[in-house]
């Protein structure tokens, strides 16, 4: 069975005055109908480039550099302009960060749901339109949408309008939805309002999501896979059970362990050493090495490959090679020696 | 609400009135020449003086301020001492034509400035843009009135296409093709003057409205970037860009005054500089709160449309 997204060793660098940033070297994965797959990682390790180069939403100093973008078996790397306009309206969709920013403030928001849905299913009467949008608006959990969807983005508090953004990113059916970090922006109990409704509708519509965020709470939460970023590649990829029960990789263990779930009373909160690298010039093996307490002299050098643990359990670390030392990985649920 | 702006407005054209008066009066210059012509520069000082007296000048300014502004209330302005009759009829008779020049080429700046505008905020960095910037910042650096001589130079004298000055030819006011034909120079001069400067506002504004988050969730929506631009950044864009052109009548005006005296059009422009010229006070105090009072109608006018389009700007103001 074909992959309903599969993207391999994608590659996206920005040309900025500083030189050429590098923010995804490599990144292989793939989505299947009806899964949410979470891609984890720091500010900046690329993964809200790396779905908005899926949809070729990047700003103009961002390149596709190589790799290869297939949805449902179609090869859509070399498409222009006017089939991603396509795409965009019928199977790709994208909630975007700030609910604040990405309304049209001076448009009704019972309009801007409206012409998601018009571009979708073109030649839509005007009271279909009408009938749809309250329809919308109230699956996403807006009461009373004839009152309400005259009236402007300025009008709703940030959870509010994140669900407008998520009636409008549903607006078309999509077979794949994109968010990127969709609570981050919002008050910690809208968070768990928003999540769950977002897993709600996933549910009901079957819509396979790719969901960009940098908190394990979320991921628990809402997600069946998991992908770690780190420094523009994905360092480990897995199920929730296998990420959360068994990671393997350094980078992985050290995000867990600095779950203040995981603190013990009295104790300080764990946070991995250093910054991540600079993408301008990333650093020639494997970019976590400087921050790994227990690296190895080859991770200095040569970038360790996918090493396969499960079916679906992936680890890029030399620590999983043969002729790695076994006892050098340590249980990080035990405090480091 | 409108009150307060009301009551604004009138406080407004008072002050201008004062300033107007005093600065009209202030200017170096001998006003009797303006109504007598050669004839008050071999008058006797008892014949000044009664000359003075009947033009009532030799009241104090407070007195002559007072005069001027009841009787100005009551819509009368007092007599161009140039023309020897009633300032609004003067103005009247030259207004349909500043009207004209000045209004058809703001008509035409407006919209060009946002087409030519949008066509460069479409193709940013691309090889229109760049020409169309260039070709802009060199028209709008040329002076206006240097530009008016060369272009009298080569479609008038040069190639004799069209005329040199004048409105209209002697006896055909009402030939509306002639009038035209006139039109055209002057025209063109202000145009091609003002409209890269209110055009490339429109660019860069345009191009920071495209950068905002609201135009990538548009473009997720599949919407093409030309309708993006059309329904999603014009609508954030006009209301700024509006008070922008409210705020450029003045100026616009100021290009056409200009215009009009290099081409002798006989507008408000050629007026207003002959009364300053010839101390036409009365002439000039009311072509000059006239202008004040345009000035002032235009910003209103600007802050109301704003309310209207923006509908935040208005619960700021109401709430």
């Amino acid at each position: 069975m074909a992959k309903l997204l599969e993207v391999s060793d994608l590659f996206v660098s920005f040309y900025t005055r500083q030189g050429e940033a590098q923010a995804v070297r490599g990144v292989s994965f793939y989505l299947e109908e009806g899964e949410v797959l979470a891609i984890v990682g720091e500010s900046g390790c690329g993964k809200s480039i790396l779905c908005k180069s899926i949809l070729k939403l990047l700003p103009y100093n961002g390149v596709v550099k190589g790799g290869k973008i297939l949805i449902e078996g179609t090869d859509i790397t070399a498409y222009k302009e006017r089939d991603m306009e396509r795409l965009r309206k019928h199977v790709i969709s994208m909630v975007f960060q700030d609910p604040l920013s990405t309304l049209n403030p001076v448009i009704p928001v019972g309009k801007q749901i409206g012409e998601a849905i018009r571009l979708s299913s073109q030649g839509m009467k005007k009271k279909a339109v009408e009938e749809r949008v309250a329809e919308l608006m109230e699956m996403v959990g807006i009461e009373e949408p004839e009152s309400r969807w005259k009236l402007y983005p300025h009008h709703f508090s940030g959870g509010m309008r994140q669900r407008i953004v998520l009636a409008i990113a549903l607006a078309s059916h999509p077979k794949i939805l994109f968010a990127d970090e969709p609570t981050t922006a919002l008050d910690v109990t809208i968070q768990a309002q928003i999540l769950d409704l977002f897993r709600e509708i996933q549910k009901k519509m079957g819509t396979a999501t790719v969901l960009v965020t940098h908190d394990f709470g979320v991921v628990a939460r809402a997600a069946d896979r998991v992908a770690v970023m780190y420094a523009g590649k994905i360092v480990e990829t897995g199920t929730v059970e296998e990420i959360f029960y068994d990671s393997r990789h350094p980078y992985t263990q050290g995000l867990l362990r600095s779950l203040p779930a995981y603190a013990r009373r009295g104790e300080e909160l764990y946070a991995i050493p250093g910054m991540p690298p600079r993408l301008i010039d990333p650093p020639m093996g494997d970019a976590f090495a400087y921050r790994n307490p227990c690296a190895l002299e080859i991770d200095y050098e040569k970038m360790p490959p996918m090493f396969q643990i499960s079916d679906t359990h992936f680890a890029a670390t030399w620590l999983l090679d043969e002729r790695a030392p076994k006892d050098l990985i340590p249980d990080w649920r035990q405090p480091y020696a | 609400m409108i009150g307060k702006k009301i009551a604004a407005f009138f406080f407004s054209m008072f002050l201008l009135s004062m300033a107007v008066f005093s600065v009209a009066r202030l200017a170096p210059g001998d006003a009797l020449i303006s109504y007598y012509g050669d004839r008050a520069e071999r008058m006797t000082a008892e014949e000044r003086v009664w000359a003075e007296e009947k033009l009532g000048l030799r009241d104090s300014l407070l007195v002559q301020y007072v005069r001027w502004l009841e009787n100005g209330l009551k819509g009368d302005f007092g007599i161009s001492y140039k023309y020897k009759t009633g300032v609004l009829q003067v103005i009247g008779n030259r207004m349909e034509n500043t009207l004209l020049l000045g209004g058809t080429g703001f008509l035409l700046i407006f919209l060009g400035a946002l087409g030519l505008g949008s066509i460069c905020a479409l193709t940013e960095n691309g090889w229109m843009d760049r020409w169309i910037c260039r070709v802009g910042t060199i028209s709008s650096c040329i002076p206006e009135f240097w530009m008016a001589l060369v272009a009298i130079l080569v479609f008038a004298v040069n190639l004799g296409w069209l005329p040199s000055s004048g409105a209209y030819d002697i006896g055909k006011s009402e030939d509306v093709p002639n009038r035209i034909l006139h039109l055209i120079l002057p025209l063109s001069v202000v145009v091609v003057q003002h409209v890269w400067y209110y055009a490339y506002m429109v660019r860069n504004q345009l191009l920071k409205e495209l950068g905002a988050e609201y135009v990538l969730l548009a473009k997720s929506k599949g919407l093409r970037k030309g309708k993006i631009l059309c329904r999603h950044c014009f609508p954030n864009m006009i209301p700024s860009y509006l008070s922008l052109m409210a705020i450029s009548i003045p100026h616009i005006l100021g290009g056409t005054y200009l215009v009009e005296a290099v081409f002798s059009y006989p507008g408000l422009g050629t007026l207003a500089y002959e009364s300053a010229r010839y101390h036409d006070y009365n002439l000039l105090m009311a072509l000059c709160l006239l202008s004040g009072f345009v000035v002032i109608l235009c910003n209103l006018a600007a802050q109301m449309i704003n309310e209207k389009i923006d509908p935040r700007m208005k619960e700021q103001t109401y709430g």
